[in-house]
């Protein structure tokens, strides 16, 4: 059972952002990087397929700066074996990274691909659809459950659905899941563990050449504008839906 | 009437024994002594076993401190002078009666058998040998009956076995309980023999006059007569006691190391073998294993493994330990019983008694321990205070090996989510509060003068400001008024803004070694770009890593806390009193400073200074009891506790009479103290405070300027 997960790494949201001077992009300078927490799910949930069948885990993430951090801390968490795929300047859109995943599992066994549903960074949720595509291999989203049935020849995988909802669908296999939550939250990875891989471990590197864009041009950033403030209403009922009934007036949305 | 023969001053050891009574006399003793050494050699082989653990340095200061402790029983009386004083008197009484042992042996056995013309055991020095040890023979008894009544009637809290983290239904310890009245029983069963056999031979062999110099034995022979036991009757009497008696002391020496008399011959080595910085300065983790941390018995060090046969289950840590008062499942007594328990399982059947634990592994040399064998709820409960060694009168080292074990929870990812994420804000931005590294020195902003960058101009002093201080919202007001204070003695210092990060002390406790490691190297290659003559902090938990830990990484600075500048800075006139008031305050040790550092006096001397009286609460100085917070514990979820440590201590400052302010001097301790007090609905009778609040009170800093001088600047 070869189980690939893709990993990208996301600007950590506990930093304070500023747009560039530009107007069309955080400041990079601002940003420090950090693993995609829905990538780190769908890295646990593969894990525990591992656990369960048998196989190894693969980690592949796009060459970006710090990712080799990482990728040892993947290894940390119970990896089999991690790859670097390509080498970007700037943090790669959905496009690119569909694209350069799916040129390197032309060379990489895969029984199933696991990568997480989106990243905070753009909410676009694209790469695993276009990595399926790209591949010709079923994609499912927003996944939270996976078992792989016997000989590995499909996978029953269930979507959550909004008032408690659940489906449960059976894909064939080789397939791309998108994970929205592993069965368990993310283990740690002690420090020590990565420090002790960084000198006995090595990570591959798949040379992909591949260029950037998905079509998508942002033409402003700009942070929330405040625009006013809550006003809090004090009083009894009957002086509280005097004053709302006032304020409603005043705003011409009712007839006093 | 007595009347006194004349006849050679001394006794015979074998008065009136036939050859075959000797031979099966010898032969027993060497039984004995043979099931001594066994047993010896069984703990000996254990130690061997022990991965290795460089304690030999000083070793003649060592040994020397082992054979103080043995005849000063410091560490026993200390905070304890009554059980102390019973101690000292069974010990001394032991070390004669065992001297006196050793006397005879070498008179009767060696020199009676090569050299006769050289037997001392006669004359003069009969006579004192018999006063000294009829004298010594007496309070040994007094000692042993003290210690029975303590046991058996006053019970104090300390030698209550029950187990806290189990129910009592699921064990017994009713055989800890019979082998401590053996062990006394035993003792006082051979010191009370002894002396029947004195009188029944000083009635038997005619009250020669010199026996008045065994004065017990004297007045018991005086007792004897009366019952007519005198002449033969009390030879026969003689000789039945003197069996009774001898066959009580051979089993006693066969028995000592299968049971608590052990610690006679343990517990001096440990304490000699005590690391004076155990706890204070964590051992590095072993390298190259294929786990982290303490996993099985084969992962502890010989030292680890003598302090567990060490205990004698005197319940000084079970007393002070502020998990186990707060309900938490961590008793360290109980800990490092079980830990004996599983290390000597294979050989129980020397050690009727134990518990019959059913925890997973239990016994089995290669299981897993963290988790199984000690729980993980157990192990993850200690606050790391260093109550329990600081208590413990035999040295046992209970905090490394609690942490050496979490570091191995950490490996098997046995880690509660709080605490894990909080582990990876660690990781990802140098500090518990998962806050950007940028934003460390954002409380200085509101100052009307802008604080050094250390790393850019030279500075006297380097502050250290640490996690709390700089990111808590409660404490940063208290940080604020240092940085006052410090500019208002003209001091020239410095910070290291986003250079500093987390000093690692808690993390390294909380057993994430590699993240210590990293914490820890980080700030040293910040310190080495700074240019300064010493360090301060106002937290404790930083100061004990500068202090202690980080010159096993080869960054040595003389590093102090506030507490100690501040009252430097008061003696040399840079800070003027110009305000002092006359406040009645207690004042709460952290542990960090009091116990891992000996910083008591500072603190105090500078609130004397502030014009505030300290009235002390019963817990205070190195046995200050711990606000929960440390080794990790705030990062954890103490909704479980039946009472968190914190309510528990200012319940205690609330007892005392006029008191006005709760002073603390650790960041940690303004949160967590500030909390308590609310909880406990306590603050309205007391006000946390800084120690830095009397000192800009006592100053008469006026700090209203703040905001203005921010504008014009």
């Amino acid at each position: 059972m070869n189980i690939v997960v893709l990993v990208k790494q996301v600007p950590d949201l506990a930093e304070e952002f500023e747009v560039n001077s530009d107007g069309t992009e955080l400041d990079e300078d601002c940003l420090s990087w950090v693993l995609n927490e829905f990538d780190d799910h769908a890295l646990e949930e593969a894990l525990h397929l591992k656990e369960e069948t048998g196989g190894s885990v693969t980690v592949l993430a796009p060459g970006f700066e710090g990712v080799e951090d990482v990728l040892f801390t993947c290894l940390a968490k119970g990896a089999s074996k991690v790859v670097k795929v390509g080498d970007f300047d700037v943090s790669p859109d959905s496009h690119s990274i569909a694209a350069v995943m799916a040129k390197a599992l032309g060379e990489i066994a895969h029984d199933v691909v696991l990568t997480g549903v989106q990243s905070v960074a753009d909410l676009d949720g694209q790469v695993g659809p276009l990595l399926g595509a790209n591949l010709g291999i079923p994609h499912v989203s927003v996944v939270t459950h996976v078992s792989i049935n016997s000989a590995a020849k499909t996978a029953t995988i269930n979507q959550e659905y909004a008032g408690g909802v659940l489906g449960e669908f059976e894909v064939s296999l080789p397939a791309v899941l998108g994970i929205q939550a592993a069965r368990e939250l993310p283990r740690y990875a002690p420090v020590s563990r990565v420090r002790q891989l960084m000198k006995t471990e090595t990570i591959d590197e798949v040379a992909c050449d591949v260029g950037m864009g998905g079509g998508l041009v942002v033409k402003k950033m700009s942070p929330p504008e405040v625009v006013g403030h809550a006003e809090m209403i004090e009083g009894d009922e009957d002086e509280v839906s005097e004053k709302i009934v006032a304020i409603l007036g005043d705003a011409g949305l009712i007839n006093k | 009437m007595i009347t006194a023969v004349q006849q050679e001053v001394t006794r015979e050891v074998f008065l009136n024994f036939s050859t075959t009574a000797k031979v099966v006399f010898y032969v027993v003793a060497n039984a004995a002594i043979i099931v001594f050494f066994w047993g010896s050699w069984l703990k000996v082989r254990k130690y061997r076993r022990g991965l290795p653990d460089n304690r030999f340095q000083f070793l003649f200061r060592r040994l020397a401190t082992a054979g103080s402790q043995y005849v000063a029983n410091r560490t026993v009386a200390r905070r304890n002078p009554i059980v102390g004083l019973s101690h000292s008197l069974i010990v001394w009484g032991f070390l004669a009666l065992f001297i006196g042992t050793v006397i005879l042996t070498i008179d009767e056995d060696i020199l009676g058998i090569i050299l006769p013309q050289y037997q001392f055991f006669h004359g003069a020095f009969y006579r004192w040998y018999s006063v000294v040890l009829d004298v010594l023979g007496v309070g040994f008894l007094i000692g042993l009956v003290a210690m029975g009544v303590r046991r058996g009637f006053a019970r104090p809290k300390a030698l209550d076995y029950s187990r806290v983290d189990r129910s009592q239904n699921e064990t017994s310890r009713g055989g800890f309980k019979r082998g401590d009245w053996l062990f006394l029983g035993l003792l006082f069963f051979i010191g009370v023999t002894g002396y029947l056999l004195e009188g029944f031979r000083i009635a038997g062999t005619g009250f020669p006059e010199f026996e008045r110099w065994s004065p017990v034995g004297w007045w018991l022979a005086g007792v004897f007569q009366g019952f007519g036991w005198v002449g033969d009757a009390g030879l026969d009497a003689h000789k039945v006691t003197w069996w009774v008696h001898g066959a009580a002391a051979l089993g006693f020496v066969g028995y000592i190391p299968y049971s608590k008399a052990i610690h006679v011959v343990v517990d001096s080595l440990n304490i000699a073998f005590k690391d004076p910085l155990a706890g204070k300065r964590l051992p590095a983790a072993a390298e190259g294993a294929d786990h982290l941390g303490q996993r099985d018995l084969g992962d502890f060090t010989w030292k680890q493994l003598l302090d567990f046969d060490a205990c004698t289950k005197c319940g000084r840590c079970h007393v002070v330990c502020p998990a186990r008062l707060a309900g938490a499942p961590l008793s360290p007594r109980d800990l490092i019983l079980d830990m004996r328990q599983h290390a000597d399982a294979s050989l129980a059947f020397l050690a009727p008694g134990h518990e019959k634990l059913a925890n997973p592994g239990f016994g089995d040399a290669t299981a897993m321990i963290p988790g199984s064998v000690i729980g993980a709820d157990t192990l993850w409960a200690c606050t790391t205070c260093l109550a329990c060694v600081e208590a413990c009168p035999v040295g046992i080292e209970h905090v490394p090996t609690i942490v050496g074990m979490r570091r191995n929870l950490v490996d098997q990812g046995e880690i509660e989510s709080m605490l894990q994420s909080t582990l990876e804000n660690f990781g990802k931005k140098g500090n518990s509060f998962g806050k950007s590294g940028r934003m460390r020195a954002r409380w200085a902003k509101s100052l009307p003068f802008k604080i050094k960058d250390a790393r850019k101009e030279p500075v006297d002093v380097l502050w250290f400001v640490g996690d709390y201080a700089a990111f808590d919202e409660t404490v940063q007001e208290t940080t604020l008024k240092v940085a006052r204070v410090f500019d208002a003695a003209g001091l020239n210092f410095g910070i290291l803004y986003e250079g500093e990060q987390n000093a690692g002390n808690d993390v390294r406790r909380a057993g994430e070694e590699g993240l210590f490691e990293m914490l820890a190297e980080h700030n040293i290659a910040e310190l080495e770009k700074a240019d300064f003559k010493e360090i301060v902090t106002t937290d404790p938990h930083s100061l004990n890593a500068l202090r202690n830990e980080y010159p096993e990484l080869g960054a040595s600075y003389p590093t102090v806390h506030y507490t100690e500048l501040l009252v430097r800075l008061i003696e040399n006139g840079s800070i003027k009193i110009a305000n002092p008031m006359g406040r009645r305050v207690t004042y709460h040790d952290p542990c960090y400073l009091g116990r891992y550092n000996d910083v008591t006096e500072a603190p105090r001397t500078l609130m004397a200074l502030c014009g505030s009286t300290v009235v002390e609460m019963p817990r205070h100085g190195k046995n200050s009891f711990c606000c929960g917070a440390g080794g990790g514990r705030i990062w954890m979820d103490d909704s479980a506790l039946e009472e968190r440590p914190s309510e528990n201590r200012i319940k205690e400052a609330a007892e005392l009479t006029g008191i006005t302010d709760f002073v603390v001097a650790c960041p940690k301790d303004m949160s967590m103290f500030r909390a308590a007090a609310s909880t406990t609905g306590l603050d309205s009778k007391l006000q946390v405070t800084d120690v830095i609040d009397l000192v800009v009170e006592a100053m008469g800093l006026d700090l209203s300027d703040s905001d203005d001088k921010e504008q014009e600047g």
